[in-house]
């Protein structure tokens, strides 16, 4: 009778093996356009034969096996982490690139055309009066446009700094629900397709944030490594991150923002492991670009030193021309003022000088020989002469450098943040093509693609040549 | 409009390359071998008609031509995007080949992925 009862249990475990396939399929359906999930094989394995006892004889054991590649994963990630820095990086240039504006009717670039038209009209007549109000009024509209921006620019700076906390935030709180998910995944061993795609998920999103590396563990769990090294989940732990101001970095340069750091959970420095991801995107605005125009860690800032420049060498030639008509020369009065005990904060300390009236603009040189408007007309050539007052360039040529700056990194940006968009669908879209295939079957799909890849990139280098001599082809 | 009658073939085999590119970027939206190797055939295609412009220019005494240089503009940073997206998809396709070929035949001495051996199945028979 044993073994009519042993056969019975095995041909009644056989057919629950099959139910279960069943279910494994009809969750595959029903869950088909879930984030995240990934289908599941259902395995029937069969059993061994037991002559001497009869347990287990025969019949169906089934295992369900996830058909999610720990690769096609690491690759989407690492996609989104590059698309979240470039897509960063788009959003927070942007406003950037309206100060820093190429066209002439930008505030900076107009108000010093303007002053510099209104020192050629004065020095046809340096007496006139109105000739002299408007270098004043000139004058006042460039401090304006050189303020408003130093402004524009600081609220940019505080921006992005709110929004690294904010994104710091995000990925304490991602951290914590994978840490949720792992403690689920130890009470419950047997696999849950589920739970895999809202973990798969809330890495998928983490990614976007920052460069994290996924180790899969015994049973599922998952350790989370941010930039390869700082553990942000160990199966039931989180180590938060943090953002801090760095108050050494900015130490001598008053007026200049801190740069900011990121924290593990011991407060090491762990800056440097943030590559990719949202919060690279931010750190690189925050600690390098906005400095290099308004000043920050050991910085001064273009913007800073275009108002310093313009300042010092309209100031110097006025103070070494002369209100007199005849001699002796009652020296000039300086135009600008600014404070230099604050090199970071020039461009908004950046000022007419409240002492100066238009009839004490020194139109006249000294000499010798003595020049009735030698100054004016000097001061009408300044930004057009060859060795230029600001790093070898004139004020407008340089403006136009600090703008070129910023708007190469807002087009890289762009660029890389389309081309990433369209690599994130390519790795999801291989992601889905290899899920439940053999590796040998995976590999020769990648290599397929690879080899069309490279023919299709070196066809692309021709034609960008191509679209050079074209350029040069066609007269501007 | 003189420039029109002038440059006019110039300019059909400009925006026969635009069309071509515009294909391009819909067949890699959709990524599978076939259309990779699509793309790779309308990019030729692409090339061939880039140097019919050069050609017809190298011909005429080019006039400036606002019209056509933004044409080139607009394909330059349709090219740039290209030329990202094919770097971005090397790297990512060589680096999970490395993870296949390391997870398929482990690693050599010097720690590098072990070369991928493809070899289709043998039957034997006789």
């Amino acid at each position: 009778m044993g073994s009519l009862f042993s056969a019975l249990d095995s041909a009644s475990q056989s057919l629950q093996a099959f139910e279960r396939a069943m279910d494994v399929t009809q969750n595959d359906v029903t869950n088909a356009n879930s984030p995240g999930y990934a289908n599941q094989v259902p395995e029937l394995i069969s059993q061994d034969f037991q002559t001497d006892t009869g347990v287990n004889a025969g019949g169906v054991q089934e295992l369900t096996q996830d058909t999610r590649s720990s690769y096609a994963d690491t690759a989407v990630q690492q996609q989104l982490s590059l698309q979240g820095m470039y897509q960063q990086l788009q959003t927070s240039l942007a406003p950037l690139q309206n100060v820093f504006d190429v066209s002439s009717s930008s505030p900076i670039p107009s108000a010093l055309n303007q002053l510099f038209q209104s020192f050629s009209q004065w020095s046809t007549d340096p007496g006139n009066s109105n000739y002299q109000s408007a270098v004043m009024d000139a004058a006042q509209a460039t401090a304006q446009a050189i303020n408003q921006s130093a402004v524009q620019l600081s609220q940019i700076q505080t921006s992005t700094n709110q929004d690294i906390q904010s994104t710091v935030t995000e990925i304490n709180q991602d951290a914590a629900q994978i840490q949720t998910y792992n403690e689920q995944i130890a009470q419950n061993p047997t696999p849950d397709a589920g739970l895999s795609a809202q973990l798969e998920n809330t890495l998928e999103n983490l990614s976007g944030l920052a460069n994290i590396q996924v180790v899969s563990g015994i049973g599922g769990q998952v350790t989370v490594l941010l930039g390869g090294q700082t553990a942000l989940v160990e199966g039931n732990q989180v180590n938060a991150i943090q953002a801090v101001n760095d108050t050494a970095s900015n130490a001598g340069n008053p007026g200049a923002a801190p740069t900011i750091s990121i924290e593990d959970s011991n407060g090491n420095d762990i800056t440097s492991q943030v590559t990719s991801g949202s919060l690279a995107g931010l750190l690189s605005v925050s600690n390098t670009l906005l400095p290099s125009l308004i000043g920050g860690g050991q910085q001064v800032g273009g913007l800073n030193t275009l108002a310093q420049g313009l300042a010092d060498s309209v100031n110097n030639l006025l103070e070494q021309g002369t209100t007199s008509t005849t001699p002796p020369y009652a020296a000039g009065t300086a135009l600008f003022t600014y404070n230099a005990a604050v090199p970071a904060g020039i461009a908004g300390s950046f000022a007419v000088s409240s002492t100066i009236t238009g009839s004490q603009l020194a139109a006249g040189s000294p000499g010798p020989p003595y020049s009735v408007n030698g100054t004016a007309l000097t001061l009408a050539g300044l930004d057009s002469t060859a060795a230029g007052p600001v790093d070898g360039q004139g004020f407008t040529q340089y403006f136009g450098s600090l703008t070129s700056a910023v708007g190469y990194a807002a087009s890289n940006a762009s660029t890389e943040a389309t081309a990433q968009s369209q690599l994130v669908a390519q790795a999801q879209s291989l992601q889905q093509q290899v899920q439940g295939v053999s590796l040998d079957q995976e590999a020769i799909q990648l290599v397929q693609f690879q080899s069309s890849y490279q023919a299709a990139s070196k066809v692309v280098t021709v034609i960008d040549d191509t679209l050079q001599t074209l350029m040069t082809m066609i007269p501007t | 409009m003189e420039n029109a009658t002038e440059y006019g073939d110039a300019r059909e085999c400009l925006q026969a390359a635009r069309v071509s590119m515009r294909q391009v970027k819909r067949l890699l939206a959709q990524p599978s071998v076939d259309t990779a190797d699509e793309s790779a055939a309308l990019l030729r295609d692409v090339e061939v008609q880039l140097g019919c412009v050069a050609a017809i220019l190298r011909q005429s005494a080019p006039k400036p031509d606002a019209g056509m240089r933004q044409g080139i503009e607009e394909l330059q940073s349709e090219v740039a995007v290209l030329a990202a997206f094919f770097a971005g998809a090397d790297k990512m396709l060589s680096g999970w080949l490395d993870a296949v070929r390391s997870r398929r035949g482990g690693y050599t001495e010097r720690g590098q992925s072990a070369p991928l051996m493809l070899v289709g199945k043998l039957s034997v028979e006789g």
